[in-house]
Parts: structure tokens; sequence; C-alpha cells
């Protein structure tokens, strides 16, 4: 009976033994087209999931940039690059100039992407009066990025800038955008009231950025493109619940008279117009048909020759160069990775990629050298501007000071600053002496405040030997090239955690011989000295100040000094300082965001003229010395 | 569940004293629950092992050792269930067995069936444990012939009976209890019961719960992810129940019960790089009364009686939306009527027959002018036959389900009708040593609810329902040595759904999206085991658990989910909860474990999920007085301080701690 029993037990488990792996995805490999380096797909995944994708393509090797995810292989390139997501449903991209820009729709951000390596150089977060404004599409024109977006505006942004700078209305939630003769033609589809959607085109003039005019067309319109003489806007009517199906229509607008002249009884959902063709392709259905716009026919029925079947198309773009027609597919149940394919002019399959991200809605082609960045490699800096003016140089008392840089007898304050200068530019050591002693340095241009860090402070920071100086920056609101504008201070770690006092101030006293120790006393009523030790043997007090006492107010960071296992230890402290972590390190570099008013509260800088760093630590001790903040070299790093 | 529990009373307290098992088991069908339950209240949970399916029983000892808050809580205990949280008090928390998805595990309340046609989920975090008398799984047919059609044509079924009163030499039972936990949890509740004349009982109970639930979370933004607090997490919840117990005569009991549950809530969401706080707001108002008669007509005859009336109210409502009136306002009620009737007829000794008829008019209304207001009317049918000797148990059922729908908008869907059988058998092997083997067979039917059918901007084609296959086979053991109770189960099952409705979560979890996966094939194994004393003036348990579940896709062999694992189906989760009652205090230690799952059918990398475990603990201890017994107990949640997700972008709290204090008047 137990033989039985066992027998009956190993049958039962038999079953999950043979239980076969789940295989993913790979992609299969792009031919060159002659033209392009290779092509973005932009995902836009599930809403309310984080999971917007970016990949790239390339033609050269024909391989999809991928990398090594949880022991797998991921496409998304935006996150390699940025160690980021992009977000949540990125609706639109394009390629202006070197940058792709993405418009995130849920997240509500732009992101401004450099397209040779990937990154993020800026993220507009898009919001009017404290509400997401959710942009939509996006269309470029005259240097200026038109976006619109579902809360009913068109807002354009500088793209020398990336500042929004004005903002039109519209009608209610605008769903696709398109220039033509110096004006934009916006279909407000007034989707989210899908009981009584919108039914208008919003014309813009560009010129004076103003609305000239709404269209009337049929409810619910949404893509819109033009080629070149007339605009074409799909309305995709009252969705039928009895058919399942949208309603959809073509119409044709005059771009002279701008009234509709023709309606088509196509069924078209999405399209796109390279010359005088337009593909077009409905819902539920995989037949491209290809219509001709200058006389509204159906020149070819079904453009796809041979035996691939769509089923689910999601986006599709007609190369106007090369003629390849890249068609989008999302899964049948559209939460799964959807496939692209590139057809030939003659409708013939080149190439399929399967797993290419959740609902691919837009693909676009390049010419220029993509190399994603990786986000986890050492921080590797593109461009690197160097300062051009040190404006004032008053450094604490120290065992480097009058050495770093040398002073003689015959210096004063600005042939020091000059020395500064100098040492900085050719990545050479200053100091800047004990507790508050401070340098002011300045840029010919802006460093402007992207996405991520934009100007770096190296110094001689090693693991276990920070001296932190808090850094200040300013803009010249003024334009008098002085830094006589407000300062702001940057927030690193221990402001953050409110560890710091701000303005303490310490005084230090000139000894009568310049071999005794420099005392000093703080505005707590605190007393110390910068010790001499045997290493440095000139005046540690700067031999070109006049007075014989000196005083600094400064933020103090805690100490960050202790004695460990026979030695002394200066560990960093996380981010926002100079000479603080080693120069390799992605926190020795420092982003504008970081910037706060006097209250605590973000100061919102878009760009910065003038760096202040000053020594923020009090602390000696008699084997290496005060903790001084020694700086090398400065540099705007905007890409 | 009578069945069981008259066996576990057997064994507890006859100690395999054979003849009384017998009569038992013979009897068990026909004997009113009530009395049985006041004798198991002592027992240890066991896992009935004369059962045909697995079988797992909570009562509140075992709530209260796996620091259990809401029902759901305790489910992650048990094997082959898998809970679905979306994180904190307020967090949806649906439990589906085997593989199958949440709307194929039958949740009934005190034996009557709970239905929501609009989401075919039942949210098990809206029962509190306190309110819990027990709570009792089967994850495959059960053997207890008295049960409606509507429990007996689902693939599982979780039951929760609520406390019954204890009366006996006493004139009214009476307690309270308040607790106060991490987020500002407070929960209060109220009980009494009393006799009214010589053999009827009106017990009336109240429970007030709130909670800020604003607890730190890490939001994944990859490298760059950062540690936020919850916001607009908020819980405010009110539970009243009135029942009244009546005795007509010796062989006819009938219990009605008025219950009113209200709940206001805020909706998070976890949307990168939005700072703005989400102003998404749910409602709930769950009013129901019903009634159950169990009568033993003559000595072979039995009849059950059920019926109920529901209304249940829901309001979302999300004012940051581009719509017109830049608000979404969504009010939705359900009401059902419902009635149903079994009548068992025990034919020889060891044959009994039952037939039962379910009767069920819903209907769903709604503020929005395009709302489809369905009206569905169900009929369940169900003839049942069961043998069962002192070794042998076989079952055999055959179930029907026939639906017919209107509408008001849009077009209704088809008509449904299906048969589908159910049989199952235990034997017991090897009598001196307890040990049986069983095996089942299940055919099961799950309706496209009103929501995959008509919500509002959902393209949802003609959706078939889902039907469910599961055979099962294993062993169970169960045996007593001197004041030591053993128990261990393994069951392997192979269960099959076609044509599965899959529910995605929309912008947050209470607006959905209706996918159609195909064919899923799950192989898997559930396994337990238990050891307790029961006497003594040191009480050790424990309890073990583990699942294994291979739940593929097997729709399309061309499609990119070929054989991945569905969605947030771990293959690997196990459970542990231990416990030690002495004269100076009791102690308690449970942990739960989930190997790593995805968030997608597509298992890529973007969608992994890793491995969890959490880890709770508490300290109680009971004070008696001459007029009061009171308790008092700290319990520490996740020990460890755990972040993870369990759904993905809704994070799960990290380490709370809770303090209650009970006290009943004697």
């Amino acid at each position: 009976m137990r033989t039985h029993l066992i027998y009956a037990l190993l049958c039962s488990l038999l079953f999950l033994a043979c239980d076969p792996e789940p295989l993913l995805l790979e992609p299969s490999k792009a031919t060159p087209d002659g033209v392009h380096t290779g092509a973005f797909v932009l995902s836009e995944g599930l809403i309310n999931l984080n999971n917007s994708t970016l990949s790239w393509i390339d033609f050269g090797t024909g391989d999809t940039y991928s990398w090594n995810r949880q022991g797998k292989t991921s496409f998304d390139c935006f996150e390699k690059a940025n160690g980021r997501y992009l977000g949540d449903t990125a609706n639109d991209m394009i390629l202006y100039g070197s940058r792709l820009y993405i418009a995130v729709n849920i997240s509500s951000t732009i992101e401004i992407i450099d397209v040779a390596t990937c990154r993020s150089i800026k993220q507009i977060k898009m919001e009017n009066g404290g509400v997401p404004s959710q942009p939509r599409c996006l269309i470029a024109q005259g240097g200026f990025i038109y976006v619109c977006c579902y809360d009913g505006t068109v807002e354009r942004i500088d793209t020398l800038t990336f500042k929004r700078n004005a903002t039109v209305h519209v009608g209610r939630n605008p769903d696709g955008i398109c220039y033509a003769a110096g004006k934009l033609y916006v279909s407000n589809s007034g989707g989210l009231d899908y009981t009584n959607p919108d039914s208008t085109v919003s014309v813009i003039d560009v010129e004076s950025f103003t609305e000239i005019k709404r269209i009337p067309v049929r409810s619910n319109p949404g893509k819109i493109c033009t080629d070149g003489k007339s605009v074409f806007v799909v309305s995709r009517g009252i969705f039928d619940y009895n058919k399942m199906d949208y309603d959809c229509r073509l119409h044709r607008i005059n771009t002279d008279s701008d009234i509709v002249t023709d309606t088509y009884d196509i069924p078209v959902l999405n399209m796109d117009i390279v010359g005088d063709k337009a593909w077009l392709y409905r819902y539920g259905s995989g037949k491209i048909q290809i219509m001709d716009t200058s006389t509204g026919d159906i020149i070819q029925p079904d453009f796809i020759t041979d035996q691939t079947h769509i089923e689910s198309p999601y986006s599709i773009k007609v190369d106007p160069v090369t003629r390849n027609v890249y068609i989008c597919e999302a899964a049948a149940n559209y939460v799964t990775p959807g496939t692209l394919y590139c057809f030939n002019p003659n409708g013939e399959l080149k190439y399929k990629i399967p797993g290419i991200g959740i609902n691919p809605n837009t693909v676009l082609l390049t010419t220029a050298n993509v190399r994603p960045a990786d986000a986890d490699a050492d921080f590797v800096i593109q461009k690197k501007t160097p300062i051009t003016k040190v404006f004032s140089y008053c450094p604490a008392p120290g065992q480097f000071v009058n050495t770093l840089p040398v002073c003689t007898q015959s210096d004063d304050s600005i042939s020091m600053a000059k020395k500064c200068l100098d040492q900085l530019t050719t990545g050479n050591m200053i100091t800047l002496g004990g507790f508050g002693g401070y340098i002011t340095v300045g840029f010919d241009s802006p460093v402007i405040n992207y996405y991520g860090p934009d100007f770096i402070i190296n110094g001689n920071a090693v693991t276990n030997g920070a001296e932190p100086g808090v850094v200040w920056v300013s803009a010249d609101v003024n334009g008098n090239n002085i830094p006589d504008d407000v300062w702001y201070e940057i927030y690193g770690s221990e402001q953050k955690a409110q560890r710091s006092k701000s303005a303490y101030s310490i005084c230090y006293r000139k000894p009568l011989n310049d071999n005794e120790n420099i005392l000093w006393h703080g505005s707590d009523g605190q007393k110390g000295s910068i010790t001499r030790n045997d290493y440095h043997d000139q005046p540690y007090y700067p031999m070109w100040y006049k007075s014989d006492s000196v005083s600094f107010t400064a933020t103090l960071l805690p100490s960050n000094m202790s004695y460990s296992n026979g030695t002394w230890i200066m560990p960093a402290f996380e981010y926002g300082y100079a000479d603080n972590k080693p120069n390799s390190d992605k926190n020795s570099a420092f982003d504008i965001d970081w910037a706060v008013n006097a209250d605590g509260s973000p100061a919102n800088l878009s760009s910065i003229d003038f760096i202040k760093i000053q020594n923020g630590v009090v602390g000696c001790n008699d084997i290496t010395g005060e903790q001084s903040t020694e700086i090398s070299s400065i540099y705007n790093i905007n890409p | 569940m009578v069945l069981c529990n008259k066996i576990i009373a057997c064994i507890t307290i006859c100690a395999l004293c054979l003849p009384v098992e017998v009569q038992g088991q013979i009897f068990s069908d026909t004997i009113e629950s009530q009395t049985i339950q006041e004798v198991s209240i002592s027992a240890e949970p066991t896992l009935g092992a004369s059962s045909i399916s697995v079988e797992k029983n909570a009562n509140q000892q075992l709530m209260s050792a796996t620091g259990s808050l809401q029902v759901s809580d305790v489910l992650k205990f048990f094997s082959g269930a898998t809970v679905k949280d979306y994180g904190g008090v307020g967090g949806l928390k649906t439990v589906s067995v085997r593989g199958l998805g949440a709307s194929h595990t039958a949740v009934s309340y005190d034996g009557i069936i709970i239905t929501d046609n609009q989401t075919g989920q039942i949210d098990l975090g809206r029962f509190s444990a306190s309110q819990a008398e027990s709570v009792r799984l089967v994850s495959g047919p059960d053997n207890d012939l008295l049960q409606t059609a509507a429990m007996a044509s689902q693939a599982a079924a979780i039951t929760v009976s609520s406390v019954r009163p204890q009366l006996t030499g006493k004139k009214h039972d009476s307690s309270a209890q308040l607790k106060y936990g991490s987020f500002n949890t407070i929960s209060a509740q109220a009980s009494t019961a009393f006799r009214v004349k010589r053999n009827n009982t009106v017990s009336l109970q109240a429970e007030w719960l709130r909670t800020d639930g604003n607890y730190p979370y890490i939001l994944d933004n990859s490298n760059s992810s950062e540690t936020k607090k919850l916001e607009n997490s908020d819980v405010n919840r009110f539970r009243a129940e009135a029942a009244w117990f009546g005795t007509i005569n010796q062989n006819t009991d009938i219990t009605v019960r008025g219950y009113w549950f209200q709940s206001e809530q805020g909706l998070h969401n976890n949307i990168l790089y939005i700072e703005k706080t989400p102003l998404t707001r749910l409602w709930n108002r769950d009013v129901f009364v019903q009634a159950s008669l169990k009568s033993a007509l003559n000595n072979r005859l039995t009849l059950k009686m059920n019926a109920k009336y529901g209304n249940t109210y829901t309001r979302y409502y999300d004012p940051d939306q581009l719509n017109i009136a830049k608000v979404t306002d969504n009010r939705y009620l359900e009401q059902e009527g419902y009635l149903a009737g079994v009548l068992l007829y025990r034919i020889t000794n060891s044959i009994t027959a039952s037939t039962a008829l379910d009767g069920r008019l819903s209907k769903l209304d709604g503020n929005g002018a395009e709302q489809a207001r369905p009206t569905r009317a169900t009929l369940n049918a169900s003839v049942a036959l069961k043998y069962a000797s002192q070794t042998l148990t076989l079952t055999g059922r055959l179930n029907y389900v026939g639906t017919t729908e209107k509408t008001i908008n849009r077009k209704a869907a088809q008509n449904y009708s299906h048969f589908s059988p159910i049989i199952g058998a235990n034997w017991l092997v090897w009598p001196t040593a307890g040990l049986h083997v069983r095996a089942s067979f299940t055919n099961t039917y799950r309706l496209p609810t009103f929501n995959d059918l008509y919500f509002e901007q959902i393209v949802s084609r003609d959706l078939k329902p889902e039907r469910s296959s599961v055979t099962s086979a294993g062993l169970v053991f169960e045996n007593q040595v001197n004041t030591t109770l053993l128990s261990f189960y393994a069951d392997a099952y192979n269960s099959r759904i076609k044509d599965r409705i899959v529910a995605v979560p929309g912008k947050n979890t209470a607006v959905w999206m209706m996918v159609n996966t195909g064919l899923v094939v799950t192989h898997g194994i559930e396994t337990g085991f238990d050891i307790s004393r029961f006497e003594g003036r040191i009480r050790p348990a424990a309890k073990m658990s583990y699942t294994y579940q291979r739940a593929m896709d097997k729709s399309d062999k061309e499609s990119s989910t070929w054989n991945h694992q569905l969605p947030y189906t771990p293959r690997h989760s196990a459970s542990a909860v231990a416990w030690i009652e002495t004269p100076v205090i009791n102690i308690s230690c449970n942990s739960i474990y989930s190997g790593d799952y995805y968030s997608n059918a597509y298992n890529g990398p973007e969608y992994y999920m890793p491995s969890y475990y959490e880890i709770g603990c508490s300290l109680w201890k009971d004070f008696q007085t001459r007029h009061y017994n009171a308790t008092l107990k700290a319990e520490c949640i996740n020990l460890t301080n755990n972040q993870y997700e369990l759904v993905r972008y809704f994070p799960m709290p990290g380490r709370q701690f809770r303090i209650t204090a009970t006290i009943e008047l004697k």
C-alpha cells in the first residue's frame, strides 16, 4: 500500500520537474539603410507604472542597445545613461539639432536628451498653477519647441535656454500638433470627456504666438500632419461601444483659408505623410493604405505586399530619404513588449525587432554618432569650461598660506587674486586656509542649470582626507560682471540634514612672531589656534593682510575629523562641498538646483555667473595641521 | 466547515475515540454549526484530514500570533494562497488560490457568499481580524454537502465566520478593545451579547478604525531611488453589526444579521516626477441584511435557507482631471437580492445526497450618463452525492450556472449557461498513523464582471467566462502523541484556466483595465506542517507552510509571453508562525517569505520584483480578576524594517508597532 502511495505522489510531482523556462525576447538584427546611423524607439509603457523606455537600434552593428539588468537584458538606454527612469507614459519624441525632446505625459515632463550619449541635459517640469499640464505632442520650429499639453495649452520652449517662455490657450485636451504655412495646427480632442469631445482645430500664428482661429471639424480630432500644402487631421468620432470601434474620418484643411475643404470617408486612426503620399492605418486592422494627398485618392489599398500581418499597429513612420516604412506594433494585449517592423518602399519586410518596449509609439532616425553613456561608470565629463576671473582671494591663516600661491613682500590682494587665477587655470593648487577663508570666481558665460551637475570644483581630497568648503553661487542679475548680486548657498548634505550652523564667525589674531601659533576665538566664545608644524615654516598669517586681526563669517559644518587606529581621519560628507570627495567622484560636482534662498527654500536659479568657496570646517591636529580647503580647478561642465 | 470543526473537536476532546468520530462524520452535515463552533474554540487550527481538498483554518489565536489586523494578513500564512496587497490599511487586498486569480475564490461571511459583480474581487482588507472568529480557506472542492450552489461552484472558498457570543453561564458577553499603532492607526471595538427570552440571543458590535497610513517608502527610480512618505493614504472606517440567533424549536435555528460598513480613504499614487499630492478619494458603504435558517426536518432530511439583500455604494473622486468638469466623480450603487436553499438527504448511514439552488438578482447603477446600468439574474444549481465510511470519503457534484443580463445603455452581454463537475476522494490508507490520501478534480466558471464588460473607456471584446479546471492529489497526516498534535499535508496540483480575464491596474487601484490572456497552466505544490501542545501550563505551537507555483502563460506559442510566469505569482513562497503560551506571558513570532516574481506577463528585467520576507513578533499577557478578563498585547510588524513592494509602485509599510488592550466583562 505504501509503495502505491509513493508511486502516486511521484506521478503528481513528475510534471513539476519538466516545466519549461520562459524565454526572453532577443531582438533580431537591423540592417543598414545607407543613410542613417540608427533609430530611436520610444515606448510609452502603461499608465501609472513609470515604465516608458527609450531604445536605440544601431544600424552599424545591427544591434539593439542592451545592458544587463537584474541578470537579464534590458533595452532601455535612457535608464542606463541616466541612472533613472524616463517616467510615466512618454507620448512623443522629436529630434531637433543634436537633441531629442521627449514629452512624458503623466509624469508631466519634457526630457531634453543629448543624442550622442542619451544623457538627459534638462528635465522641464510642465505645470500650470501647480497642476501638471501633461505634455502630449511636440513640434520644433525656428529655434523653439512647441508642446501641446492636455490641459488645453501650447507651450513654447526656447532651445537655447530650455525655458518655457510663452503659453497659448487652445481647446480641450489637444492631442496633435503640426506646422504649416507659418502656423501651428493643434487638434483639440476633448478626449477626457469621451461622451462630449471637442471638435476643433486651433490655428496659432507662430510669429505672434497667438491663437487666430478654431476650425470646426468632426468630433475628437487626433493625429494631425501636413504635406506642406494642406493639413490632414484624423477625427475619431465618438467611440461606438456596440461596434467596439471608433468612427474615424480624415479631413483636409486648406492652409490659406483655414477651412476644411474635404472629408474623406476613410476610417484612419494614424498616419504619416512624406511628399505627396500619406500612409494610413485604422484601429484594429494591420492594413496600411497609401493615399495621394494631392487628389485624396487611395492609390494603394494595402502597402504590405508580402505575407507580413500586423495585428495591432501602434505607430507609423516613413523615412523621407529612403522611403523605408517603420511600423510599431503593440502586443496583442497592449501590456507586454511590442515589435518594430521595417519595410522597404515596396512593402516587403526587411526585418522585425520584437521586445522593443511596451506600446512603442515613436520611431526616430538619426545620422548622429550615438554611444549611449553608462550612468554606473565613473563620472565622465564631456566638456569643461574653466573660470576666467578671480574677484577676491581671502584665505584664513593656515599652513599653506603664502605658499599656495606663493606670496612675496610686493604682493597685494589684487596680485594674489591674479596668481590664484593662474594657478586655477593651470590645474595648480590654492589654499583657503582655516575656517572662513574664501575665494570668489567668475565665468565668461553663464553656467546654465541643466539636469544634474552643472559645475565641478576639483581639490586635493582623498578618501578620509576631506577638507570641505561651503559653496555659494550668484547670477549676474544687474549685468555689471561684478559679483555684487545676491548669493545663494549650495545646500550640501549637512545643511540639508540641519547639522550645520550658519553665520558662525571666527576672529584670527596675527601673532607677534611668525613662529608662534595663531590664536582665534569664535562668536560663541570658543577658542583655539592654528598650530604651526615642522613641515611648513613660512608665516601662516597672510602676508598681504594689513590689519593685526582678521574675521570671517561662514557656515560651520560639523567636525569630520577624528582619531582612529593611530591616525587622524577626515571622512567626506555625502555631497555638496568643495575639496570633499575625490575629483573622480561624481559628488565633486554641483547641481545649481541645490542653491537655496536665505530661508532655505529652493532658489530655482536658471543659471549662475559667480561662485564663492569658503572653508566650512574648524579642525586642527598636531600631525596633519589645520583643515584647509584646497582648490585646483573650477569648471563649467554644461554640455 | 462543519465537518472539519466536528472532527477537530473529536480529535482534541475525545482523543481519537473512533465511534464518536464515525458518528460525527455521519451527522456532521446536519448538526447546527453554532454548538460545534463553541466546542472548537479551544482547539488548534488543523488541516481537516478527511477533507478532499487542502483546507486551512485560522482561529483568533492564529490571527493574534500572526499579528493580523485585517483578515487578508492571516491569509498570507496559508499555503496555496497568493495575496495581492497594495500596501497599508487602505490598499486593496485580494486573494488568489493556486494561480487561478482572485475572482475564482468565493468569499463568504457566515456561509453566505459575498459578491461584487462590478469588479469580481472581494477586498479582504475590509474585514478586520477582530470581527472574525475564524477564517477558513479551502483550495478545492468542499466535503460539506450543505454548501450553497454559488459557494460550491467556485474553485476555492474563503469563509469568514463572525464572532459568536459566548453565553454559557453568564447573562451577557461584553467586551471592548482598543488598538494603537504606528502611523496613527487607532481602532476601537465594543461588543455585547445578551439573551432575549430563553433561546434567543442578540449580539451587537461596533468597530471604528482610522489611520494616517503615511509611512515612508522608497520610490524606485533605478539608481536615483529616493525615500518619500506616502501621501493621501488615510483611512477612516466604521462597522456596526447586529445579529439575532434564534432557536425556533429543537431542530430549527435561525440567524438574522444586519451589517453596516462605511469607509472613506485616500488613494495614493506614485508617478515619477509628479510632486503634487494626489487628492483622489474613495468612499464605500456596504450594507446588508442576511438571514440563515437551518432545520433538521426529520432524521434524514435537513433544510438550509439563506436570504440576503445587499446595497453597496462606491464613490471615486479625483479632482486632478483635465476634463471639462476638472474632476472625475464616479458613483456606483450595486444592489443584490439573493435567495438560496439546500436540501440534504441522508440515504443510508454512509450515503448522503443534496440539492442546492441559488437565485441572485444584481443591479449596478452609476451617475455617468453613458453607464451601462446592467442587471444580471444568476441561477446556480447543484446536485451532490457523498459516500463516507470510516476510511473512505467520495464526493461528486454537478454545478450549473446560468445568467441573463439586461442593460440600459450599450449592448448587454450574452447569456451564459454552463455545467461543471466536481469529484473528490479521501482515503484513510493507514488508520493507525492517521495517514490519508486524497484527490480531486474541479471544473468551474468565472463569469465576466460588469467592469470587464461595461467599464467606461475600456475596450472589452465579447468576453467569454473564464473556465478553470484543477486536478489535485496529495496526502495528509494527522496524529496525536501524548498532548502533542502533529499534522502534515502535501498536495500537488495542476490547474488550467482558459480565456482568463486579467485585471491590470489603471491609474490607481480603483480603475481597472481588462485583458484576456488565453490559457494559463499552473503546476504547484502546497504543503504545510503543524505541531502544537494543547494541554499543560506551557503550550508551544508552530505552523509552517510552503507553496510552489509555476503558472505559465500557454496562450500562444508565437507570443512573447509563452511559458512566462503569470505576473504577481512567486514560484516559491513560505510562511512560519510559532507561539508559546505560558502562565507568565505569551510570545509569538511569525514570518512570511515570497520568492521573486514579475509585475508583467512578460518576464523581462524591467518587471522583476525581488524576493522579500517579513518578520513579526508579539508579546501578550492575560489578566484575570473577579469582574473582568483583560489582555494586553504589544506587537512589532516587519521587525527588520524591510522595504518592499508587493505590487509595483504600491509600497508596503516598514517597521510598525501596535499595542492592543482588550477587556472582557465577566
